[in-house]
């Protein structure tokens, strides 16, 4: 039988880490069904984050146990778990705000702790974070100066971010005018300004209403597809479904791992609130 | 250490303020209330103190020395009232209406003149005159003996009867015509700028941390040490206003005797607020909440108003107290300030002064910073 498509031993590299790793795939037409047959020595796509054993400890209370994962480049991760699941230590440690009792991490490719990762890395904290008492511009300028751009560089992103996030008619409404949701879409745009290539975003979405939280899942899909990398943490199950691979945590611990739909799959259940619920019972994990 | 993040950090902080109508009248407004209302009722002198003289002397009027005596009394201090009975005029003092009682003895004058003229019988109380004061206030006590000493000692050399001792305290090296306000001035303005200071990089701090912002700050480029520095920036350039504000109401306002360099003393408040200013952050550490912050006012508030020269020099106070006075950095600021005001002092004679407070200022920032940087 012929072949439609024959790779053999493909490899990409991409800025020193293989993409592509002696990947052989043939594709054959039988009885008009596409078989395929992947034969994948090595297959690594270049992983933005790689996270190896983490461990935090905060007097005798372990608030991350023993984590691992991986956030490829150019997905949307969802760290998904109740509250005090470990989620925000776990981001505040990447960010660099906490020091991990024992593990490794690097963060695009560079062993943490590294001073050299913070001007690549856009954070968005699960508080408001912003300077109340300073208009929307001038908060933008002041984080927008913190990350050295220059005021040309600052003026083009601010007019984009705000037309992203539709808030031009409040360039110079102080944040304390502002209502919940809006503080929240320039909360994003601060972490934008400046360009990352990967995204921390602590619950995002908490407190925002539903419209406004779509919005903000389109706002994270655009991002993606313009290639930034998106580490989000929730504990809204539904939302989970817009991200390309999900990790459950419970009491510190990553339990499942993978696509919505793998999950689903793995746990013959409707919806990701089961599947959660199918993966890490209560009682903890088994 | 980049320049450019340290001003982005300064240029937020004086935005902030900007923004913050009511912060602005309390570091520029209440410094200058409280200047003006100790400047006005508080001005040091003790005036228009009732007394009461009961005066039994027999002498004829035109020649009588204790009617020449109370008309030399001061009348700025004293007001002056008549009794003719000892018993009534102590009522008037014990009904609260009068601050003493003047009693002059009914041979006063006669006994005066024969003493002068060298008869030695006469007897020391014909000769005394009697001052019962309510001593129950201190400072309005012995205003009312200053003046009726000062009178004393004016009336008899108006009689031609000099002292075998005399005092010439009329040429001063230092502060000629100085009054309270001159001395005062220089202390308040120091306190404030050190209390406004502490107070609002502490609330600032601790708003950082609770709204998120330090979270932010520290995730992104900007280093510890410039986030300090840029505090440091904008409150000392905040505080030297405020002590240019302050002088200048004291200037237009009290006529303030200013005889130094007066961009000196505003160097000095500057570097007392970095000083305060890096207390601030240090303090913000113990703080988890704006509210928890509030309550470190009485600490920072009241040693340094009462231990730290404003009102009463350190050397009013016990000895065994001063050490608590030298570890206060408000002092080194208000004395380095007075001298260059008052005594017209260059940096040479206040170094001791000036570096007392860079030292203070190196270990609050290095600490300060420290304390940012460490990691949980």
């Amino acid at each position: 039988m012929e072949d439609d498509v024959c790779i053999r031993d493909l490899e990409k590299d991409i800025g020193g880490s293989k993409a592509v790793n002696t990947l052989s795939q043939r594709v054959k037409l039988k009885n008009g069904v596409v078989e395929t047959e992947v034969h994948m020595k090595e297959v690594h796509t270049k992983d933005d984050v790689c996270i190896r054993d983490l461990e935090k400890d905060f007097d005798g209370f372990k608030a991350v146990n023993n984590l691992s994962l991986r956030v490829k480049h150019g997905e949307i991760y969802g760290l998904l778990g109740p509250n005090g699941a470990g989620k925000t230590t776990a981001i505040r440690i990447l960010c660099g705000l906490l020091r991990p009792s024992s593990g490794e991490i690097f963060v695009l490719d560079v062993k943490l702790p590294d001073p050299g990762v913070a001007p690549h890395v856009g954070y968005m904290p699960q508080e408001l974070a912003l300077y109340r008492g300073l208009t929307v511009h001038e908060n933008l300028e002041f984080f927008g100066e913190v990350f050295g751009l220059t005021k040309q560089q600052i003026a083009t992103r601010e007019e984009a971010l705000l037309k992203l996030v539709d808030l031009q008619a409040f360039r110079d409404s102080l944040i304390d005018q502002l209502s919940g949701g809006m503080r929240q879409r320039i909360s994003l745009a601060c972490a934008l300004l400046h360009e990352p290539q990967l995204l921390f975003l602590d619950e995002p979405t908490v407190g925002v209403d539903p419209d406004l939280r779509a919005s903000f899942w389109r706002y994270f899909e655009e991002l993606r597809d313009s290639g930034i990398t998106i580490l989000i943490t929730t504990h809204y199950m539904d939302e989970a479904r817009h991200c390309d691979r999900i990790g459950f945590m419970r009491e510190g611990r990553l339990l499942a791992e993978g696509s919505p739909q793998e999950l689903l799959e793995l746990t013959h259940t409707d919806s990701l609130d089961d599947a959660f619920l199918a993966c890490c019972p209560i009682e903890g994990p088994q | 250490m980049k320049v450019s993040r340290v001003f982005a950090v300064t240029k937020r902080v004086l935005r902030d303020l900007k923004n913050d109508r009511r912060t602005l009248v309390l570091i520029f407004v209440a410094p200058i209330l409280v200047m003006t209302i100790f400047g006005v009722a508080f001005a040091g002198n003790v005036k228009d103190v009732r007394v009461v003289v009961v005066n039994n002397d027999t002498a004829a009027a035109n020649s009588s020395l204790s009617d020449k005596i109370v008309s030399n009394f001061d009348t700025s201090v004293l007001n002056v009232a008549y009794s003719n009975s000892a018993s009534d005029a102590i009522g008037q003092v014990q009904n609260g209406s009068a601050y003493a009682v003047i009693v002059f003895p009914s041979t006063f004058t006669q006994s005066v003149e024969a003493r002068a003229a060298g008869q030695t019988s006469i007897p020391q109380e014909n000769v005394t005159i009697s001052l019962l004061a309510d001593k129950s206030n201190v400072n309005v006590a012995d205003a009312i003996i200053a003046a009726v000493n000062n009178a004393v000692v004016q009336t008899t050399q108006g009689q031609g009867h000099q002292p075998p001792v005399s005092v010439d305290s009329s040429n001063a090296i230092y502060g000629a015509n100085a009054q309270f306000i001159d001395f005062f001035v220089p202390g308040i303005m120091s306190v404030a700028v050190w209390q406004l200071t502490t107070l609002l990089t502490l609330i600032s701090f601790v708003g950082e941390r609770t709204s998120g912002t330090l979270s932010r700050l520290l995730a992104s480029p900007l280093k510890e040490s410039e986030l300090v520095a840029g505090y440091a920036v904008a409150f000392g350039a905040i505080g030297a206003t405020q002590a240019a504000v302050l002088l200048a109401v004291g200037v237009l306002l009290f006529n303030i005797n200013i005889v130094g360099d007066v961009l000196l003393a505003f160097g000095v408040i500057a570097l007392l607020a970095i000083v305060s200013e890096g207390l601030g952050i240090l303090l913000s550490n113990l703080a988890r909440r704006e509210t928890q912050a509030t309550q470190f006012l009485p600490f920072i508030i009241l040693p340094a108003f009462l231990l730290s020269g404003v009102f009463w020099p350190i050397e009013a106070i016990p000895t065994w107290l001063r050490p608590v006075c030298y570890i206060l950095p408000p002092t080194y600021a208000v004395e380095a300030v007075r001298s260059v005001t008052l005594r017209g002092w260059g940096l040479d004679k206040i170094s001791p002064d000036v570096v007392a407070l860079l030292i203070f200022a190196g270990v609050f920032l290095v600490l300060a910073t420290i304390l940012l940087r460490r990691r949980e």
